[in-house]
């Protein structure tokens, strides 16, 4: 048994490190496209030549078809500097400006005003309906709803999400709402903090990410009841009985829209950010630092509402990941079917061995 | 008070990268950062111009736009100045800059890049004019010295100036329009078409010869 699960737990790092390590094969693989492209340029370059050259034969003096491709950023093979470094050779760079107007715009002032209102949205839910009580009384039988495993691997995740959120937060919104606050100095000394944070736990969060997605993906698939749950989700919010298996259909688009897609996109784009020593060139890390900070914007949307059910807006939910465990009363009520599965011995309790009794987990009394 | 400005006049840029080193030298900049650089444009061919470039001092920056902590100032003269105690090292000012002029002492994993170095325009950064502080993380300040930057004020064939905004524009527009003579001038060709084909036209009494 547990020889059997240390083998489960090598084969799932070597897939996660196969996985991890693809990026950075794909932005060697481009780097090469890159440098062939410069090469394969060269011609084209040489086409363009004559238009300066014929005007410099036609109109002396009058380099305008040159100033216009510098203006432009184009770059070509006869455009040089002794200065090393990269990208040194480029006189103008114009993406810049497109950047700055994107991400200081539409990313910041949308991205912004989605979180204060998915955060103000919440807060009048709670305000207006309150926690979402359970109906029967608790019957003190209590069900293995989370393996420590699983525990271990979401409150890792959970921690690292928060604090990457928290300094991403700072450092897109922090100038705008938090400087004027704590002042230069002190703002200044936070933003470095979470800027180094930032940077090296989130790598930790792309291991993280890849555990989740390998420890819960089992019981995300959709059956055909998460169609009656998604169309029953007023219901969900009122506190009536809706049908779900060991995760509801909002859990599950949790798991396939927020951990697995967003996670997998800011993992993607925050790497090439994080490693500049690869020689990415600025425009590759401006396009993957606003499809970072979208993500990212909407990834932390996504977790208030997670975070929310997960805590204070369901009863018995917290306990569920913080203990393990949850009251026969609970998996009745709100995992119907994953509670039927797991009393009639079809379903392993939380998904540790498939032949594991439900009996054994099952345990009279309070929490463990 | 004058707005200070770089220009580097492409027809007289030789590409001996003088200013590089002067401005290296001035500052003590370190190994691996190059406030300013001279691109060749055309390199070996006809019409092959230089260029030098540092930062321009932009009037609406966009290093300052988006420093995610806010430690870019101008002073009076319209010099953009930074404030390495408060820089990050997060590298948002080098993606917007279109000149490449932030520039950052390492390129570590972990986005460890260091504090931001760029040109001050010899202008020294927020701590007191003159101290040790301010030369070892911003380089000379001439400016308060009474001086212009030393790049400008070494270079040899007076192809980069800095200074007043306006002095400068006084002085490249004396030298585009006295650069030259007969269709060399500038704007010859494209006031009056090929010089070639000018010659042979009907000569015109009182026509420039």
């Amino acid at each position: 048994m547990h020889r059997k699960s240390v083998a489960q737990w090598l084969v799932r790092f070597f897939v996660a490190l196969a996985v991890l390590l693809l990026p950075q094969a794909l932005a060697q693989a481009q780097e090469q496209k890159a440098v062939q492209q410069g090469a394969a340029q060269q011609p084209g370059a040489a086409q363009g030549q004559p238009a300066e050259a014929q005007r410099q034969a036609t109109q002396p003096g009058n380099n305008a078809p040159m100033w216009r491709d510098v203006r432009s950023g184009d770059i070509n093979a006869y455009q040089t500097t002794q200065v090393r470094g990269r990208e040194t050779n480029i006189l103008i760079q114009t993406e810049g400006e497109m950047w700055r107007r994107v991400r200081n715009g539409p990313v910041t002032v949308y991205g912004g005003w989605l979180v204060v209102i998915a955060f103000l949205v919440i807060l009048l839910f709670y305000w207006r309906r309150g926690e979402i009580m359970l109906h029967e009384p608790r019957t003190g039988r209590e069900i293995l709803r989370f393996t420590s495993w699983e525990r271990i691997v979401h409150w890792t995740t959970a921690i690292v999400f928060v604090i990457l959120a928290v300094s991403g937060i700072f450092m897109l919104f922090g100038r705008y709402v938090l400087l004027p606050i704590f002042g230069y100095p002190i703002f200044s000394a936070l933003t470095v903090l979470g800027k180094n944070l930032h940077n090296f736990l989130g790598p930790l969060f792309v291991v993280c990410t890849l555990l989740m997605v390998f420890t819960f993906i089992r019981d995300n698939f959709f059956r055909s009841y998460d169609w009656t749950w998604l169309r029953k989700f007023g219901d969900f919010l009122k506190g009536r009985h809706v049908p779900a298996g060991r995760f509801n259909a909002g859990e599950k688009i949790w798991f396939w829209l927020g951990v697995l897609t967003l996670g997998a996109v800011v993992s993607v784009t925050g790497l090439v950010l994080d490693f500049p020593n690869f020689g990415q060139t600025r425009e590759t890390m401006q396009v993957a630092n606003v499809i970072h900070a979208v993500a990212a914007v909407g990834y932390i949307a996504l977790s208030l509402g997670h975070i929310y059910l997960g805590t204070i807006g369901l009863e018995g939910s917290y306990d569920a990941m913080r203990h393990g465990t949850v009251d026969e009363a609970w998996a009745k009520e709100h995992h119907d079917i994953w509670y039927r599965e797991v009393v009639a011995g079809r379903e392993r309790p939380a998904g540790s061995s498939p032949t594991g009794a439900p009996a054994s987990a099952m345990k009279e009394g309070g929490k463990a | 008070m004058a707005r200070m400005k770089f220009l580097c006049d492409a027809e007289r840029c030789i590409e001996c990268n003088g200013c590089v080193t002067a401005c290296k030298n001035e500052n003590e900049i370190p190994w691996g950062v190059n406030r300013r650089r001279v691109v060749t444009l055309n390199d070996g061919l006809p019409g092959e111009k230089s260029m030098s470039v540092a930062c321009m001092h932009c009037s609406d920056a966009p290093c300052m736009a988006v420093c995610p902590v806010d430690c870019f100032y101008k002073t009076s003269e319209g010099v953009v100045l930074h404030d390495k105690d408060l820089c990050i090292g997060c590298g948002y000012c080098f993606y917007a800059c279109p000149f490449g002029a932030p520039q950052f002492p390492q390129d570590g994993a972990f986005g460890l890049r260091g504090k931001m170095d760029k040109c001050t325009f010899c202008a020294g950064g927020p701590e007191q004019d003159h101290s040790a502080a301010e030369f070892r993380k911003y380089g000379r300040n001439r400016l308060a010295e009474g001086k212009l930057p030393a790049c400008a004020e070494m270079c040899s064939t007076k192809a980069l100036l800095g200074g007043d905004g306006d002095v400068i524009a006084d002085i490249y527009r004396t030298r585009v329009t006295t650069r030259g003579k007969g269709s060399d001038v500038w704007g010859w060709g494209t006031a009056y078409g090929k010089p070639e084909t000018q010659a042979p036209a009907q000569p015109q009494p009182g026509a420039k010869s």
